[in-house]
């Protein structure tokens, strides 16, 4: 073993040019599986790992006040109840801070029993009431921290103990809602007076798997409790890995595509070294050397290779994506995996990768080591087998000689290049593979930049919303440069038949395709009170199709029920949106309140609308893309996108280098013969520059028609299930993938001439003789 | 054929014999027991996840507080006490369901399970049978749910054998359970978790029995012959039964109203005459969902039990020996006019006098729908049997849940027994075993029985009702309606006396002037 070591380490110093150039595509492959698998592990893991930590409850109910053991009778009854705790959430509270403060804060007075949330800093809250504990968002956002005091409505200054994060919502300042959490009985010591109502109920269920059965029992039991809503850890959990699953998905698919591309060009190379090697591996068995020695030989030395380039590149890889990634799991108040975890994942990657390499250099080698040592050495590793390609009509060892001087240096390049058709065909569709990745991962973030900025993204057509009362919508609609106002009805409801599953009733008078119009999949329009249109996201979660009945549970004592017409491809709300006509929701909830839904003229001027509606008395919100609570992880994971972007960029780079640099070794005695005869570096660029835009060129094409025909369509159909996604490729990412390509072609060139011209003339003629 | 000596298995051999541990292991892992006598298996949630499982039996524990005691001899007499089955036709009109939200005064007055409630009976008679044991076997009451004919058709064709089809209007299900139903208090098996899709149309099927083989004797209930136990048929109640339109939620004021008070008959009536306002879903009329009068169901139950008890028509009172050892006396408590309470009139007292002084040497078991302890001159009948030291044991049901405590009197003491429904969770009754003990003594062996519904099994839908019966948050899980284990498999040691006639009194016990019991409804059964 220690020989076979040995043996290998000597090799790879003996062709430092090779070795280098191999670890550099392992370095580069690692790095993409490091992005990608710190990113999707981070992700897809972080709503549960938040969840534990913080023991978040199975069922978060919420009603009006009520005694706290008339709830309690009720509730500690209920079948699969693990425990129950109780709070008062109190809304609107003015928090103040070092200079400061938000006027929708939200103080929940917690009892005795479990908390449901982590403390990430300090500690709980004690029986005393001039203490609190804050939500990770609003430390971080103010600079807050243990020790530190806060204004808390009329409650006066307290002092932060602790810091708290719980992921059954957003973090602060993606949401308004800035939480404190301060004791039940601290606050009775300190101000007396008798225990507060309460107005949320956390029920932990003893089986996760049956929250459905005690949540359908708390709402059979909950008779007289008023608005009463619900909101599950499966319905939290369902909607984070809605909202970032695809985007999950992706990632795991690229991951997957970066392996495979590592895989081909780690293979490639390791087979054309083999081939190079042949009559070395034949002079081996010919002295003796069993066949297992030969193939532990190549196997330790890709291994060898592979080690530090891989623990590189992952490496490498999981710090590039772990900044973005904790953004992204900070605003979804989720937790970043520990460092023994990522550790672990990217251990396993790097076994993972290192055991490929291996094994893409021992298997070349151990098919060669089946044929006769005689055979095996009458095989250089410089004549094309068959001689095919040694020139159409040129002097041996000089091919395409009369091309040479017909068509340039560098048509000559692309001859050479293209000589060995199979080894090309393969190459262009490498490179064409990765670039249509890297095209569909621009189209996918410009995506998710325009879905934060653009509300047609969404299907929305309305511009701003003013909140006036409803009967004001003729004069809003007489401001000039307005098309339509009409009040816009949303409430947050679940499913009645799978309370877990939250969704958003939106709803106008009359026709609601004036102001947003997500695609229709199937069925038509609504046309009149009971029918509804359902996000494609929703139709999936509960089982709906057209001329089905959605059951839903506002907060009202009542279910609603609407009539399936049609199903539509809604992004908002990750497709978990229906739309109806309001009748049935304004008798449900008779003080629902509906700001009016304005949609401007085409060049209306903006300012002068927002003017008019002032005047009217209301105050003008212009509409954005996502939701408020969206836009920063939207950002964020655009951002990752292009990272994983960039170092597949790098996989290409590494694989042209490759290319070349194998292309001028079969071919150095033609090279030779070119310095011979005056070539300086500057033809020998153009030489390759042209070998490598042979290749670049199909490649380019072929990535087009890749991400058009493949890539997009079934990205958009794996989409499809709730959104429609437009993954068209717009003209600056072909431009920008186009001039990428060939400054990777350039780069490469450069790359592959400085190696060539470190090599005496002489060595090249002698083998080309 | 015979193995050569030496010779190892044949391949088919092997194959048979790893077949066949593959069948046994097969069979071993199928499911669990089918339930039946807590001695062997109870049904439990060990995880608390709201799923029934088997666990393991439980053995019969001595119960000594009155005397006695040594170890079983001679069994005397075998009974079977199957107690508040409620067959409820759950789409009447003449229902209140949503009385459950005023809480649980009124009893459950919606019950997931209701729908299946003739299934439940015909998995109970199973189970009786399973025993195979009983001499006789003891109904104590409220075999229906709400006084209706098409109810006690129901019941007693699955007792005698046979089939019912427990539907009423047209064919289908229409009632407060409906996917259609909006109102989330109601558990609507296509719409709420634990989902059961078909459930209804499936409970609306037909439902064979074999029939109790033993004889069995009725006993009456509240329920029996009081609409939802509560109150006199009349006519505008029979008119609401038989007519389309089911209440489903009434006006908040019209529950704040009926929370706050006690209904009289009249107030009933005039409620209903002028309809209860609230929302209502129609449903198809029904003439078979008619009211019984309690002279009819008096009637029918005695002519139909086997044994055709010898009472009058007024009163189901009556006396049956069970083998030459035990004398059964059943009584009649139940009020003619409203509420759920027990009441003992004149006659029904001097009845008993007069069965005690007939029964001779034997033992007595005294069997009434309400317990003595809670009814109306109930300290009446008990002061008689204080004094006989031929009672072992009385026997009640109505407040649905297993309670057994020593009785102690002049002439040693008996044991007050009252057992759980069958309708509510644990949806058991009660086997009894008079025994005679080493010491001359006698004990009443008891202990409880699953009926046959196999827990968690989509296919068994007496299964099914147990299954939500027990996650119901007004049913007899949080109620802790199957009682201590002192009140369930115990052997209760009766103090050793002589079996002779107490000497006869010169008067009976006094009772208490009607005046002191008015009749109102609202007080419901104890369940909750």
């Amino acid at each position: 073993m220690r020989a076979t070591l040995g043996d290998a380490l000597a090799g790879l110093r003996a062709r430092r040019g090779r070795t280098a150039l191999t670890g550099g595509g392992v370095f580069a492959a690692s790095l993409v599986l490091g992005v990608v698998a710190t990113a999707a592990y981070a992700l897809a893991t972080g709503f549960d790992r938040s969840a534990d930590r913080s023991d978040l409850a199975s069922v978060i109910t919420r009603f009006d006040g009520e005694d706290r053991d008339a709830v309690d009778e009720r509730v500690r009854v209920l079948p699969n109840l693990a425990a129950r705790a109780y709070r008062t959430e109190i809304t609107q509270v003015r928090l103040r801070a070092g200079g400061r403060q938000v006027h929708e804060g939200v103080v929940h007075i917690v009892g005795d029993g479990r908390r449901g949330y982590a403390i990430v800093e300090g500690r709980d809250v004690r029986a005393r009431g001039d203490e609190a504990v804050i939500e990770a968002g609003l430390a971080r956002e103010w600079g807050l921290g243990a020790g530190d005091r806060i204004d808390v409505g009329r409650l006066g200054s307290v002092r932060v103990v602790g810091v708290a994060l719980s992921p059954d919502n957003v973090a602060f300042p993606l949401v308004r809602t800035a939480r404190v959490y301060l004791s039940r009985s601290g606050l009775v010591r300190r101000f007396g007076g008798g225990d507060p109502a309460v107005n949320v109920a956390l029920l932990w269920a003893r089986d996760e798997s049956r929250t459905d059965v005690l949540l359908s029992q708390a709402r059979a039991s909950a008779g007289g409790l008023r608005s009463l809503r619900f909101t599950t850890r499966a319905g939290v959990r369902a909607l984070v890995e809605q909202g970032a699953g695809l985007v999950v998905a992706l990632l795991v698919a690229f991951a997957v595509v970066a392996a495979g591309l590592a895989g081909v060009l780690l293979v490639a190379g390791g087979r054309s070294d083999v081939q190079r090697r042949l009559p070395a591996i034949g002079v081996r068995r010919a002295l003796g050397a069993p066949p297992s020695a030969v193939v532990a030989l190549h196997a330790a030395e890709g291994a060898l290779v592979a080690a530090p380039a891989a623990a590189a590149g992952i490496a490498l890889g999981g710090l590039l994506a772990a900044g973005p990634v904790s953004r992204v799991l900070e605003a979804l108040n989720e937790l970043a995996p520990g460092a023994g975890a990522y550790l672990a994942l990217l251990a396993v990657l790097w076994v993972a990768v290192v055991g490929l390499v291996a094994a893409g250099t021992a298997w070349p080698a151990w098919r060669a080591t089946r044929e006769s040592p005689a055979r095996l050495m009458r095989r250089g590793d410089i004549r094309v087998p068959g001689g095919r390609a040694a020139g159409a009509g040129g002097r041996p060892g000089v091919p395409g000689g009369r091309a040479a001087g017909a068509g340039g240096l560098g048509l000559l390049g692309a001859r050479l290049v293209t000589a060995h058709r199979a080894r090309f065909v393969a190459l262009v569709a490498v490179l064409g593979a990765a670039a249509a990745v890297m095209l569909l991962l621009l189209a996918l973030a410009s995506l998710l930049t325009s879905l934060r900025d653009d509300p047609a993204t969404l299907g929305k057509r309305y511009h701003l919303t003013a909140s006036l009362d409803p009967r004001r919508a003729a004069a809003v609609e007489a401001i000039p440069g307005v098309s339509d106002a009409a009040p816009r009805y949303e409430v947050n409801a679940v499913s009645a038949t799978a309370l877990g599953s939250p969704l958003r009733l939106i709803a106008y008078p009359g026709d609601h395709a004036r102001f947003e119009a997500a695609a229709l999949a199937e069925g038509r329009r609504v046309a009149r009170a009971g029918e509804a249109e359902v996000g494609a996201g929703l139709a999936d979660a509960v089982g709906l199709r057209v001329g089905s009945i959605l059951a839903v549970q506002p907060g009202a004592a009542r279910e609603l029920r609407f009539r399936v017409v049609g199903i539509v491809r809604a992004l908002q709300d990750e497709g978990r949106v229906a739309y109806v006509r309001p009748a049935r929701l304004t008798a449900a909830l008779p003080f629902l309140d509906a700001p009016l839904a304005v949609r401007l003229e085409p060049g209306a001027d903006r300012e002068a609308v927002r003017r008019g509606l002032v005047a009217l008395g209301a105050e003008p919100l212009f509409v954005s893309g996502a939701t408020g609570d969206d836009r920063g992880l939207l950002d964020v994971l655009a951002g990752l996108l292009r990272l994983v972007a960039l170092t597949v960029a790098l996989v290409c780079l590494t694989s042209l280098v490759q290319a070349l640099a194998l292309t001028a070794a079969e071919r150095r005695g033609a090279v030779a013969t070119l310095r011979a005869a005056g070539a300086d570096a500057r033809a020998l660029r153009r030489l390759l520059v042209g070998a490598a835009l042979a290749v670049v060129a199909p490649a380019a094409l072929l990535a087009l028609a890749l991400e058009g025909l493949v890539l997009a369509p079934a990205v958009e159909r794996l989409a499809a299930g709730y959104a429609d996604l437009p993954l068209r490729t717009g003209r600056d990412q072909i431009a920008l993938v186009t001039i990428g390509l060939l400054v990777l072609s350039a780069s490469a060139s450069a790359w592959t001439v400085r190696r060539l011209l470190r090599e005496p003339v002489v060595a090249g003629l002698r083998e080309g003789a | 054929m015979r193995r050569p000596r030496g010779r190892g298995r044949t391949r088919r051999e092997a194959l048979a014999l790893m077949g066949g541990a593959l069948a046994w292991s097969l069979a071993g892992c199928r499911s669990d027991p089918r339930p039946g006598s807590t001695l062997a298996h109870s049904l439990v949630d060990p995880d608390g996840d709201g799923l029934l499982a088997a666990g393991p039996g439980v053995p019969l524990r001595d119960r000594t507080e009155l005397g006695g005691g040594g170890r079983p001899r001679r069994v005397l007499a075998r009974l079977a006490q199957v107690s508040d089955v409620h067959v409820r036709d759950a789409q009447s009109p003449a229902r209140v369901p949503f009385l459950d939200r005023l809480g649980p005064r009124l009893g459950s007055a919606f019950r997931p399970q209701e729908a299946l409630t003739a299934q439940v009976l015909a998995a109970t008679v199973a189970s009786v049978n399973d025993w195979d044991e009983a001499d006789a076997v003891l109904l104590t009451g409220d075999l229906i749910d709400s006084a209706q004919r098409n109810e006690l058709d129901w019941a007693l064709a699955l007792l005698r054998g046979g089939s019912a089809k427990p539907d009423s209007g047209s064919d289908g299900y229409t009632g407060v359970q409906s996917a259609s139903n909006p109102d989330p208090l109601y558990y609507r098996p296509l719409v709420d978790a634990p989902r059961h899709p078909g459930l209804l149309n499936r409970a609306l099927e037909p439902v064979r029995s074999p029939g109790l083989r033993p004889p069995w004797w009725p006993v009456l209930g509240n329920h029996d012959i009081l609409v939802q136990g509560e109150v006199a048929p009349s006519e505008a109640i029979a008119a609401v039964a038989t007519g389309d339109r089911l209440v489903v939620a009434p006006e908040v004021g019209l529950g704040q109203f009926a929370e706050r008070t006690r209904l009289s008959q009249s107030e009933v009536d005039k409620l209903l005459r002028g309809g209860v306002p609230g929302d209502a879903m129609r449903v198809p009329a029904d003439a078979r969902r008619a009211h019984l009068s309690p002279g009819e169901a008096v009637t029918r139950l005695r002519s139909e039990a086997p044994g055709r008890p010898h009472a009058n028509r007024d009163r189901l009172n009556y006396a049956v020996g069970v083998g030459s050892d035990l004398n059964l006396i059943v009584l009649d408590l139940v009020r003619r006019d409203a509420g759920a309470d027990g009441l003992v009139t004149e006659s029904t007292l001097a009845f008993l006098a007069r069965a005690l002084a007939d029964t001779g040497e034997r033992h007595v078991i005294v069997a009434c729908h309400q317990p003595l302890d809670a009814s109306a001159g109930g300290d009446a009948v008990l002061a008689l049997l204080d004094a006989d030291p031929r009672v072992a044991a009385v026997l009640a049901g109505h407040t649905h849940r297993n309670a057994i405590a020593p009785r102690r009197g002049a002439a040693g003491g008996y044991w007050l027994i009252t057992t759980a429904s069958i309708v509510d969770f644990p949806q058991q009754w009660r086997a009894l075993r008079l025994i005679a003990t080493e010491r001359g003594g006698v004990a009443l062996e008891t202990w409880m029985v699953d009926h046959a519904g196999q827990p968690n099994d989509e296919d068994d839908l007496a299964g099914i009702a147990r299954d939500l019966a027990f996650l119901d948050p007004h049913g007899g899980r949080p109620a802790r309606a199957a009682g201590p284990p002192s009140a369930r498999n115990v052997r209760l040691h009766l103090p050793t006396r002589q079996l002779r006639q107490p000497r006869r009194r010169r008067r009976l016990p006094a009772l208490p002037p009607p005046s002191a019991t008015p009749a109102t409804a609202g007080a419901g059964d104890a369940l909750g």
